[in-house]
């Protein structure tokens, strides 16, 4: 019996250069296409050594934050040295010719992967063969232990699967305790009992000291009802997040222009009512506020993309964009009830419920804080509330204090100037079923805790 | 109108071309250079209308007299992700174009 690998496996069946090459061609042509095939290959899926070289170009290009278009990959190729013969260029040429439809890309991606995972099966098979035939190991036990590692590589969905082993767990878990023993000693002798946070600051002391603050993976959900503030939240947040703490922050808009959004940080910067800032009706030294609360803006981390038609996928792809070129730590999506419908046939809360469940995704992919803004009914429900509650790490809903509560209720009156409250709906990692008092000044667009009586 | 698939095939064609000729050391690296920012400008709907222009004028009459090839240093030296250097150099070559007319 012929054992000979080579004899057994046509050469061509291990490769496929024209998805290589489409796939190539669809990074040089459209920017989502790239995104996508820089997320889900490696040099290394392709066969071609000229192709991974093309690959590796754009991808350092696009790292960079420049557009890997024809143009920009032959000044890097030059830059390296890669293109030095017009035949580089033919291979070049013969790439771009294999256009294909932005939305295919993901088909012709696959089958490039495929095509790896088949190479790697072949190397293994050929790896093993000769292990049994020329080395003739003995230890069957071993051998095995050896292929089963190496096939659940190739079997495993994803490149970032794993599974933990009672050593991982144990150690992970020890190097959390030692991390909050460390820390509990620096509050006691460090912070004189001030509670530092382990994520992102909320910008509300309160939130912080419940919350710890928002965590990279975690899923936070923002409700409210028409016009009770989501975009002031959103924007309270974004100003804790990367005005104060200087973090690259991604915020997705479905429903302002950028005009409204730059105005609205001109108030909520200078503090300075927000119908007088879009009407001009200030003053100079007003003004002169204005301009140092927007130099505050300038030097921050906060990235806006006003996106009326604003799809999940659409947001996955931006994201991923933005982790990769401005290493985002967190991204606000105001607000998920008007992201276009892929499938008209599906109902709002399975729509909702989709949405959700990608934006927790990717969060823990990007390991990142994704808060998503929604609309609560009139009378304070949310549709699809248990599924989304079921998906998200925090659920936190925001809503005016009623008068005569506000009137009626004795812990309230122990502050100076409530008049919304933060209800923590759901909370993964601490309390929930809180209801923290803040203040909400709608003209100045500010948000703040409500201040305790001093007495 | 062109389609979007023909603009992609002129635009990958030009620049592939253009560097061919880079390769085969018939343009130099910095006209090279200019070609392809050029390009990029054009197809990046980024047009600039009044130096397409200026650029046509040029060509038009172009006998490779000196001021000619001062005209040319002039574009080359154009820096495309700088406004005032595409300003200035612009109205350099305006100014070496009027006096190329005045001759």
């Amino acid at each position: 019996m012929n054992l000979s690998l080579e004899k057994k496996i046509p050469e061509d069946y291990l490769f496929d250069l024209e998805s290589e090459r489409r796939v190539l061609s669809a990074i040089l042509h459209s920017e989502d296409a790239c995104i996508e095939a820089y997320n889900l290959l490696l040099a290394s899926d392709f066969y071609s050594p000229r192709h991974a070289t093309v690959f590796e170009l754009a991808c350092s290009l696009f790292e960079r934050e420049t557009n890997p278009t024809v143009v920009e990959l032959l000044k890097e190729g030059h830059s390296l040295g890669v293109f030095t013969n017009p035949r580089d260029i033919e291979e070049l040429k013969y790439i771009v010719e294999h256009y294909i439809e932005d939305e295919n890309v993901g088909y012709w991606i696959q089958r490039v992967k495929q095509k790896s995972k088949l190479r790697y099966f072949e190397a293994f098979l050929r790896k093993t063969h000769q292990l049994i035939t020329e080395e003739q190991n003995d230890d069957v036990e071993e051998i095995l232990m050896t292929a089963e590692e190496e096939l659940s590589k190739l079997t495993a969905l994803e490149i970032d699967d794993r599974i933990d082993t009672p050593a991982d767990i144990a150690n992970l878990g020890y190097d959390e305790v030692e991390r909050r023993f460390l820390r509990y000693k620096e509050i006691k002798e460090l912070h004189k009992g001030v509670i530092p946070l382990d994520g992102l600051p909320t910008g509300f002391d309160n939130l912080n000291h419940i919350t710890l603050g928002y965590k990279a993976g975690d899923l936070i959900i923002l409700g409210a009802q028409t016009g009770h503030g989501k975009t002031s939240f959103a924007l309270h947040t974004a100003r804790a997040v990367a005005v104060d703490n200087k973090k690259n922050i991604l915020y997705l808009n479905t429903e302002m222009s950028r005009e409204q959004i730059a105005l609205r940080w001109g108030s909520i910067l200078s503090g300075i009512e927000h119908d007088r800032v879009r009407s001009g009706d200030i003053n100079e030294t007003e003004l002169s506020v204005i301009l140092n609360g927007y130099s505050q803006l300038r030097e921050s981390g906060f990235y806006s993309y006003p996106c009326p038609n604003l799809t999940p996928e659409k947001t996955i792809s931006i994201a991923r964009k933005f982790k990769v070129q401005k290493n985002i730590d967190m991204m606000i999506v105001d607000y998920i009830g008007r992201m276009d419908k892929v499938d008209p046939k599906l109902q709002e809360w399975q729509i909702l419920e989709q949405i959700v469940k990608t934006q927790k995704m990717l969060a823990q992919n990007l390991k990142i804080v994704v808060m998503c803004l929604v609309q609560l009914n009139p009378d304070g429900s949310l549709q699809g509330a248990k599924r989304m509650k079921n998906e998200c790490d925090l659920m936190l809903k925001l809503s005016p204090i009623p008068k005569e509560e506000l009137e009626e209720n004795e812990e309230l009156r122990k502050y100076l100037d409530p008049n919304y409250y933060i209800y923590i709906d759901k909370n993964r990692d601490g309390r929930s079923g809180v209801r923290i008092p803040i203040n909400f000044d709608l003209q100045k667009q500010i948000m703040k805790d409500a201040e305790r009586h001093s007495s | 109108m062109v389609s979007r698939e023909q603009l992609k095939k002129i635009y990958d064609e030009t620049a592939l071309l253009t560097d061919v000729l880079f390769l085969k050391e018939k343009i130099s690296l910095e006209e090279r250079d200019f070609l392809l920012s050029l390009l990029e400008m054009v197809i990046k709907e980024k047009n600039n209308d009044e130096l397409l222009e200026l650029l046509y004028k040029w060509m038009k009459e172009n006998n490779k007299s000196e001021l000619d090839e001062i005209i040319k240093a002039t574009a080359l030296a154009i820096d495309f992700e700088d406004e005032k250097s595409l300003k200035d150099n612009m109205q350099i070559i305006r100014e070496l174009l009027a006096s190329r007319e005045a001759d």
